[in-house]
């Protein structure tokens, strides 16, 4: 007997023919109705659930043999366009259109010419199922971390199908990909397309290490609009989405959550990295002439911004002449530069988020750290944790961590106790560790710097798909 | 023949769904009555609250035995615990 939400039920059928128990039973709750009122309103529900005999239906057992056709359409390209783009009214988003092929924008059509010239960027076999490359412990975020194991078929969310390396580069076509991407095509559906659980697909993935430049993309700030690597990488992982994972919002999903799919792959400009500061390849156990791709961290994953902001000027009046606003919160009016800024950025970075901070910035401002002590990427992630600190008073009125301490009736890791016997005082870092902390460097010159959440990733080997 | 005219194979984007086997629901209950009945609780609190309550007050013959997590996935019954549970209520995640 399964309680759900009204509007999940069609995805709760959905899957429950995906786990193989398609006539399970459903009760469902209002997301809105007080609980004491809804609970009166499904009790006798739940209880004929459990006790009215079962129907000849909800007997049957058998196997589902869904079966997809290799060649999915025959024809002329003006024909093909208009089949690929055709879409569907789904009452859940109010018959809005949804696309049953694509993200929603046109697409290379994927003949089987140009899929066969894709599958000339990799050495591994078309019919090869996409699998994990490497042994791989994904550390705790909100919820317990785990490990995994190479060899491990990778699983697109939201409908838990697999997917060959041809299917890969199918979809890989179709987002105008060229061979010389696929390499990074296919890291991208062994992190699974970056659909996650298939609530948020998209993903939320950086290259890093040398294929940037083989394959041309731009690593400045702006994040490479117009760079077709860039963008159509980028593109791939909502496609990946769609098409292996079989999203469909409010059929496949339910609908609370929706990400809108990263429309770009932007990658880390290693060379401007200060003496000692590592590039993420180096940081996540690559070495640096490995091209490496990372998926869930840089900027993506809970918690947005925060911080303190400024316009480009500000920043280098603080630096150039010891002036500004800045300067005025340092305290260092009329003294030159270099000055540590981050003690001006991480003012109220917490006042509405939780968590790590990944930073994109640009060579001459990691420059300015590297220059007022900070040897190290490492020294700049602890120094961020450290600023975290706040009372327990104070971290207990916060949304996250009713989920992540188990409704505080789980042990807090620095003092070993429960959550309740700990004193109002006692202090609580935000920012959970200096690791959740991500530097990404990015070619540019304008002092400014993005801040979001998201923190290193997992990383993915793009030379194990070459 | 003009490029337009030219007839292509076009292949299919989506992943592939494995078989699976579907199985029938387990025999459903005559009676509540002595009978061990779980309720597995995920994700935050919200109609669990009343509903744990109602249940524990309106069947006090059954031996209601609670799981609860604010994680998303449910705790599962131990080996023997499925061994000697009537019947399961599931309150997925919010």
């Amino acid at each position: 007997m399964l309680i759900d939400l009204v509007e999940e039920t069609t995805k709760v059928r959905h899957d429950a023919i995906i786990y193989g128990v398609p006539e399970m039973r459903v009760v469902e709750a209002s997301r809105t109705a007080p609980g004491p009122e809804d609970v009166d309103n499904i009790l006798d529900d739940i209880i004929k659930g459990l006790t009215k005999p079962l129907t000849a239906k909800e007997k049957k057992t058998g196997e589902w043999t869904p079966e997809e056709p290799r060649v999915l359409f025959e024809g002329t390209l003006p024909d093909a366009e208009t089949f690929y783009r055709q879409t569907e009214n789904i009452p859940g988003i109010l018959n809005a259109t949804f696309s049953e092929y694509t993200d929603g924008l046109p697409i290379v059509i994927p003949t089987e010419e140009r899929v066969k010239e894709m599958l000339t960027g990799t050495s591994h076999s078309p019919d090869e199922v996409i699998t994990l490359q490497r042994d791989m412990n994904v550390p705790g975020g909100l919820f317990a971390g785990f490990s995994r194991k190479k060899g491990e078929v990778i699983r697109f969310m939201p409908m838990s199908r697999t997917a060959t390396v041809e299917q890969v580069a199918v979809n890989a076509v179709m987002a105008g990909c060229r061979p010389e991407y696929f390499p990074v095509a296919l890291a991208i559906a062994e992190s699974g397309g970056g659909t996650g659980d298939g609530r948020g697909g998209g993903g939320s993935f950086v290259v890093s290490g040398p294929i940037y430049k083989e394959i041309g993309m731009n690593v400045s700030y702006g994040r490479g609009i117009c760079c077709p690597a860039n963008v159509t990488l980028g593109r791939l992982g909502r496609l990946l989405w769609r098409n292996l994972g079989g999203y469909k919002e409010t059929v496949s999903t339910i609908m609370t959550y929706g990400g809108n799919g990263s429309p770009l792959l932007h990658a880390e400009y290693a060379e401007g990295l200060p003496p000692g500061w590592r590039g993420l390849n180096e940081e996540l156990g690559f070495k640096k002439t490995e091209s490496i791709l990372t998926s869930g961290g840089g900027g993506g994953g809970m918690g947005g911004g925060g911080g303190q902001s400024w316009m480009p000027g500000v920043y280098r009046a603080l630096q150039k002449s010891g002036h500004g606003a800045i300067a005025r919160f340092l305290n260092v009016k009329g003294i030159l530069g270099p000055h540590n800024f981050l003690d001006y950025l991480l003012d109220g970075m917490w006042a509405t988020r939780e968590g790590g901070v990944t930073l994109t910035m640009i060579p001459s401002m990691a420059m300015d750290l590297w220059n007022v002590g900070f040897k190290t990427k490492d020294s700049v992630y602890e120094y961020i944790h450290k600023k975290s600190f706040e009372p327990l008073s104070r971290y207990r009125m916060r949304g996250v961590p009713d989920l992540t301490t188990n409704g505080w009736m789980g042990i807090e890791k620095t003092s070993g106790k429960h959550w309740k016997e700990l004193p109002d005082d006692y202090p609580i870092a935000v920012c959970p560790d200096p690791w959740s902390n991500c530097i990404i460097l990015a070619h540019g010159e304008e002092t400014v710097l993005d801040r979001g959440g998201g923190g290193h990733g997992q990383a993915y080997s793009i030379d194990a798909w070459r | 023949m003009a490029k337009n005219d030219a007839v292509y194979k076009c292949l299919n984007p989506k992943g592939t769904q494995e078989p699976v086997e579907q199985s029938a629901l387990a025999p459903r209950l005559k009676s509540l009555d002595g009978k061990t009945i779980h309720l597995s609780i995920c994700g935050e609190p919200d109609i669990t609250i009343p509903l744990e309550k109602r249940l524990k007050g309106d069947y006090p013959d059954v031996n209601w035995t609670v799981k609860k997590t604010y994680n998303i996935v449910p705790i599962p019954l131990t080996e023997e615990e499925r061994k000697t549970t009537d019947g399961v209520i599931l309150g997925v995640c919010w």
